[in-house]
């Protein structure tokens, strides 16, 4: 059996994933495919494998803000972990790929024998509490340019990769911009040689120029969930 | 900081007082289940926990925490009210969320988290109930209703972030100043608060003419009247009428965590 990608599973010790894995089905994640709605009941949990889903907080039922993200580092479906059977925020799919499926009824069987994954899945979720908190604070009082580079980042990193789609309406509804105020970022960052966009693509150039270009809300929370993943039992390996 | 006198045997110094007095230990006691999760608590559970739980008196101004700093108790308030506040590298500062009576400070500790991210610190003078956090850690091993309790209210906790995150980025001062005043009415016994624009500008993240201006249109309406300190609510419904949706969001989340939890 081979380790998963996704890191929570990959925490759980072999024996106990053996019982979980007959649980868990691989599907694929469309771009734009709605997980969860506010105040909806859950059916499933998500742990992605290279796809990637936006927490979005919705007001003025237009006007949205995306307040997390999960991708390979996590789980969709938090409330489950913490004993709520209805979600909080809408899940969107960012990124299209796979992610592994549990119905919330085995996953509720599952997490309550498992003390690993109880382990690794209440870290997460307080690493998530830090983004959520971050990603507040940096959309209250960054500029465009420094959030749209950390949304970059924080985006590569879940997926795995420096080449993603991704279309400037989009962008407006994750980051609470107006469409204009989305392309004169993009076009700063474009000018600095940070990025390329062509045919709803994008691409990072120079993932370092453009950490530069990010506020420090990046690399903060980006340590928050290195942190979170080693257990404080662990010693970090020789 | 501006530390109010602690009311005798409420001093935050003091170590834990175990009234020995049955008086004393039903005053005590009467005093905590003005939390609603305590509140919520099966009365053996209750009855347990009740000689661990230190009262303390919260001094407006007070900080509980600063961000990255070590978690030594979590507060469970009955009168007083604590922000959250996220602080950037630069000092400058906004509320995330508030904890009172509806909650606990201090869920990290046993979500694995030692450290929090945020600063904690007192918005309303009062008191709350301490727990030391081996305590509090003691209890969410043994994985009894406490430990089921304090998840559903991470989730609420969460959602009022997410969406205080949102409205700071979507809603105009008014909006915002609603939404505040009427999440901390709800927290409080009466329709005072004793409470600064500056301080308000400092939780909204805003400048203070921003609060001045949007507190003075209120005021026009007949909604709240303020003076040097104080600010009263003449009115819940002007307030309703004013907020947004997020006032609603948050409310019904806390609702709903002493409602209808799953089980494990």
């Amino acid at each position: 059996m081979t380790t998963p990608a996704n890191r929570i599973l990959a925490s759980v010790p072999a024996r106990e994933y053996r019982r979980l894995s007959p649980h868990l089905f691989p599907v694929s994640l469309k771009f734009g495919q709605v997980l969860y709605e506010p105040g909806k009941s859950i059916r499933q949990v998500y742990f992605p494998l290279n796809s990637l889903v936006s927490l979005l907080t919705a007001v003025d039922r237009r006007r949205t803000l995306e307040v997390g993200m999960v991708g390979q580092e996590g789980m969709a479906g938090m409330p489950f972990i913490l004993g709520m059977g209805v979600s909080g925020v809408r899940a969107l799919v960012q990124g299209a790929g796979t992610a592994l499926r549990m119905s919330a009824t085995a996953f509720r069987v599952e997490f309550d024998r498992t003390p690993a994954l109880q382990q690794a899945l209440y870290r997460y979720t307080y690493a998530l509490m830090a983004q959520i908190s971050q990603t507040a604070a940096c959309n209250r009082f960054h500029d465009a340019e420094a959030r749209l580079a950390r949304w970059l980042l924080m985006t590569a990193d879940r997926v795995g990769s420096d080449e993603f789609p991704v279309t400037h309406e989009f962008l407006a509804h994750m980051l609470g911009l107006r469409r204009v105020g989305v392309t004169e970022a993009a076009s700063a960052l474009k000018r600095r040689n940070l990025i390329a966009y062509q045919r709803g693509k994008l691409q990072i150039l120079d993932k370092r120029g453009l950490g530069r270009a990010s506020c420090s809300c990046y690399q903060i929370v980006k340590t928050v969930f290195e942190r979170s993943q080693r257990p404080r039992h662990q010693q970090p390996p020789a | 900081m501006n530390h109010r006198p602690a009311a005798s045997a409420l001093s935050p110094q003091s170590p834990s007082p175990r009234p020995g007095a049955d008086s004393a230990q039903r005053a005590a006691q009467a005093g905590a289940l003005q939390n609603h999760l305590l509140a919520a608590l099966p009365a053996a559970e209750y009855e347990r926990l009740l000689p661990d739980l230190e009262p303390v008196a919260l001094a407006l101004g007070e900080v509980l925490y600063e961000p990255g700093g070590r978690l030594q108790h979590a507060y469970f308030p009955t009168t007083a009210i604590i922000s959250l506040h996220y602080v950037m590298e630069n000092g400058a500062s906004a509320e995330i969320a508030g904890v009172g009576n509806e909650g606990m400070l201090g869920v990290s500790l046993f979500m694995g988290g030692n450290t929090t991210p945020s600063r904690a610190v007192v918005q309303t003078a009062g008191d709350a109930y301490r727990l030391t956090a081996r305590r509090l850690v003691e209890e969410f091993n043994g994985a009894g209703p406490l430990l089921r309790l304090l998840l559903r209210y991470s989730q609420a906790l969460i959602t009022q972030m997410a969406q205080t995150g949102a409205c700071n980025r979507h809603h105009s001062v008014a909006q915002q100043l609603s939404r505040w005043l009427l999440l901390t009415l709800d927290r409080l016994p009466s329709n005072d608060l004793v409470m600064t624009q500056e301080l308000i500008a400092s939780m909204l993240g805003v400048r203070r003419e921003s609060v001045t201006e949007a507190a003075g249109t209120l005021k026009q309406d007949g909604v709240i009247s303020y003076r040097r300190g104080h600010i009263s609510v003449l009115s819940r419904a002007g307030l309703h009428a004013h907020v947004c949706e997020c006032y609603a969001v948050v409310k019904t989340e806390f609702d709903r965590l002493l409602r209808d939890a799953v089980h494990h």
